[in-house]
């Protein structure tokens, strides 16, 4: 029996749900043992998956983020995936969405395989909502399109919370401020293009509207002043706020708490729809000689997984396998079908070696932003600054 | 007892350098002596490969464009080298670790002297002071990162919740850029302080008791005792524990990395943290090399003085 080494980075709720189905897998397929490895997630992960596929004797399979595959792949760190052999395991183009396919691939070749895609999306507290006269008919919650009248929303729920009206933490946690950052950005229509050895474009005054917006509702009414990631779910989980900005995947935390709670991709606020996520994605790390009975193995493991991702889909994250999605059973999953349509509205990193979920730029975002957040700095110094920064990394030499 | 064993093996080494001993080392070195160079080989063998090769291998690397991904690693001369003169982020982490090291190095010393006069005083149940200031030194820097993040914490933690009794307004103190290094230092302080206070506790029971009486006998007071004999006294002790100290300091990075991860906004980034980020989440390996070369000039600097100011005391 082959045993295939796969590695990936989830943990806590996450971590739970992938052991259960890579046990599924394994009792599937007697011909195969999948023994998984987890590393923290961030940058313990992708160094040492870096460092594993650099010396050639890696996992045989590991999970990234889709953002993270244009670091990895021009490198020659991951193989392509062989379209052929997966049409032999029934996976084919057809069977995921129009923008995670795209995602997936760099100069033509398919380098990861879109387990999910995640979403930065809003949830609700449907008692606070409806005591506050803001649900419809159907009992969802009413739908804005402008900033102030988002906040008006909100602030309707404070007089219900006697707190606040929204909970974002972001202290310390570039990626926080980032996914909202680029989900408003993203709906200006706007877009940023790294290209190494040219300076970052992108729409300057976009940037600094949707950071203006972002500073405005940290004013201790609408949402508290400085909140970590932590104490911010923690505040909405209390009932101390009728709105979270947050990942889909902390919906298990909201079940446990047994919480009256609705989702909603972030309403529509600056003209285009756009929601930030990224994409659980499985790589092949290069091996140094490729043993072609276990990479087999890996493909039918991946292929499974995929078909088996309705599981995964409870844990808050949106298959990319488009019949799971289309089945009757992820149809009846509430509150997860009613951000479904994020898939379709998905905004990745803007592509380099350097960006991506989990990187160091998303953390100098944060040395620049977080001032700004905070009422600290003005929001046209804060993005200046950061585009000086990224500027700088952009003139360096490209390492991959 | 140990204090007494203490001084009865410093007074021994004092009376070493007498000029019959003196000629033995030079004598040794000069013979062949195989057994001599039997024992040292295991230390020898780990030496050279987990010291002398890494060292020059690094030096090496930093003359490359090496990339974690193994992408061209050619022989490109200095440029990393000048590249890392004119990086804005390498000389404000450089500044960062030094920021550190002044404003660590000073309270580490003092309260280390002051708590080891304390107790040199004569306060009943000595071994229990000297257990609870040494104990946190024995701790894993996770376990102290955690306690501190926990008490540090703005919304649930333990000091602003105190403090607010006090009608003091919220510190955000891991949050705040003016404020989180102080942060880090007072836990750094916390956690290591004992070492520095052993060393000066042990240096204080050395000294012999006649000066004391001879000078009480003069009139001198408790503080005069201190300032006139303690102090000059422990003149060698407080050069070694500095040195030791800005040493250990210049080397942050454990403690950082856990509270801050040298947030907020980079106030925090040490030195040795910008060269694991650009060496291993940032791919360049060899870039990282040559900005880990400019600061081991620093250390060594440092350490060629206090190799300097130790051979001037022992001559």
């Amino acid at each position: 029996m082959q045993t295939i080494n796969f590695w990936h980075l989830l943990s806590g709720g996450d971590g739970v749900k992938m052991q259960a189905m890579i046990a599924n897998a394994n009792n599937a397929n007697p011909g195969f043992k999948v023994h998984p490895t987890v590393l923290a997630w961030g940058p313990p992960y992708y160094t040492k998956l870096a460092m594993a596929s650099a010396g050639g004797r890696p996992p045989e399979v590991a999970i990234m983020h889709a953002s993270r595959v244009p670091g990895y792949a021009p490198g020659g760190l991951i193989e392509p995936w062989d379209l052929g052999l997966l049409a032999e395991y029934g996976i084919t183009p057809e069977n995921f969405a129009p923008r995670i396919w795209e995602k997936s691939q760099q100069n033509g070749k398919v380098f990861s395989l879109a387990l999910d895609s995640h979403p930065f999306i809003m949830f609700y507290n449907t008692d606070i909502a409806g005591k506050a006269g803001l649900l419809e008919s159907n009992g969802l919650l009413q739908e804005v399109n402008s900033p102030d009248a988002f906040k008006a929303m909100a602030l309707e729920m404070q007089k219900v919370t006697k707190a606040h009206g929204l909970s974002l933490g972001y202290l310390n946690l570039g990626a926080q401020m980032w996914r909202l950052f680029y989900t408003l950005y993203k709906q200006h229509g706007a877009e940023i293009v790294l290209t190494p050895g040219q300076p970052m474009q992108a729409d300057r005054d976009a940037a600094i509207e949707s950071l203006e917006f972002m500073a405005s509702l940290f004013d201790d009414t609408i949402a508290a002043k400085g909140n970590d990631i932590n104490t911010g779910i923690a505040e909405f989980v209390r009932g101390d706020s009728g709105m979270l900005f947050s990942g889909g995947w902390e919906l298990p935390t909201m079940k446990k708490a047994k919480l009256p709670v609705d989702a909603a991709t972030i309403p529509t606020l600056f003209g285009t729809p756009a929601s930030y996520a990224d994409s659980h994605s499985f790589v092949l790390p290069r091996q140094l000689a490729v043993d072609e009975e276990k990479r087999k193995d890996a493909y039918k493991f991946v292929s499974d997984i995929l078909k088996g991702s309705l599981s995964w889909a409870e844990a808050g994250h949106i298959p990319a396998y488009q019949p799971v999605v289309q089945s009757q059973a992820y149809r009846d999953l509430t509150p997860q079908v009613h951000y479904a349509n994020a898939a379709d509205i998905i905004a990745y990193d803007p592509e380099a070696w350097f960006s991506g979920s989990g990187s160091d730029w998303q953390n100098y975002f944060a040395e620049y932003i977080q001032n700004v957040l905070l009422g600290r700095s003005k929001a046209k110094d804060g993005w200046d600054g950061f585009v000086a920064r990224t500027n700088d990394l952009l003139s360096r030499p490209n390492p991959v | 007892m140990s204090s007494s064993t203490v001084s009865r093996q410093t007074s021994q080494v004092r009376t070493k350098p007498t000029p019959g001993i003196k000629a033995g080392p030079s004598l040794r070195r000069s013979r062949d002596n195989v057994s001599g160079w039997t024992f040292a080989a295991p230390f020898l063998v780990f030496f050279l490969v987990f010291l002398v090769w890494p060292i020059l291998y690094g030096f090496y690397m930093s003359l490359t464009g090496k990339s974690l991904t193994g992408a061209n690693d050619a022989l490109i001369g200095f440029s990393n080298y000048s590249e890392a003169f004119a990086d804005a982020g390498m000389w404000r982490s450089l500044g960062n670790t030094l920021y550190f090291t002044v404003i660590s190095t000073v309270p580490l010393v003092l309260v280390a002297l002051v708590m080891a006069a304390l107790l040199n005083i004569g306060l009943p149940a000595q071994w229990l002071w000297r257990l609870s200031y040494f104990a946190p030194f024995l701790l894993a820097s996770t376990v102290v990162s955690l306690f501190f993040v926990w008490m540090y914490n703005p919304q649930l933690g333990l000091i602003n919740d105190f403090l607010s009794k006090f009608g003091i307004p919220k510190i955000g103190w891991l949050n705040d850029p003016n404020v989180a290094m102080w942060s880090i230092v007072i836990a750094t302080l916390w956690w290591t302080v004992g070492f520095n206070f052993l060393l000066y506790l042990a240096a204080m029971q050395n000294i012999p008791a006649q000066h004391y009486e001879a000078a009480s006998l003069d009139g001198a007071g408790a503080w005069r005792q201190f300032f006139s004999i303690t102090l000059p006294q422990l003149t060698p002790t407080t050069v070694m524990i500095v040195l030791l100290q800005i040493l250990a300091s210049l080397k942050v990075f454990d403690q950082i990395y856990q509270m801050t991860s040298g947030g907020p906004g980079g106030s925090t980034r040490p030195v040795v943290q910008y060269i694991f980020e650009t060496g291993f989440t940032g791919y360049r390996l060899g870039y990282s090399a040559a900005i880990s070369y400019i600061f081991f000039g620093l250390i060594v600097l440092v350490s060629a003085l206090q190799f300097v100011i130790t051979r001037r005391r022992s001559a």
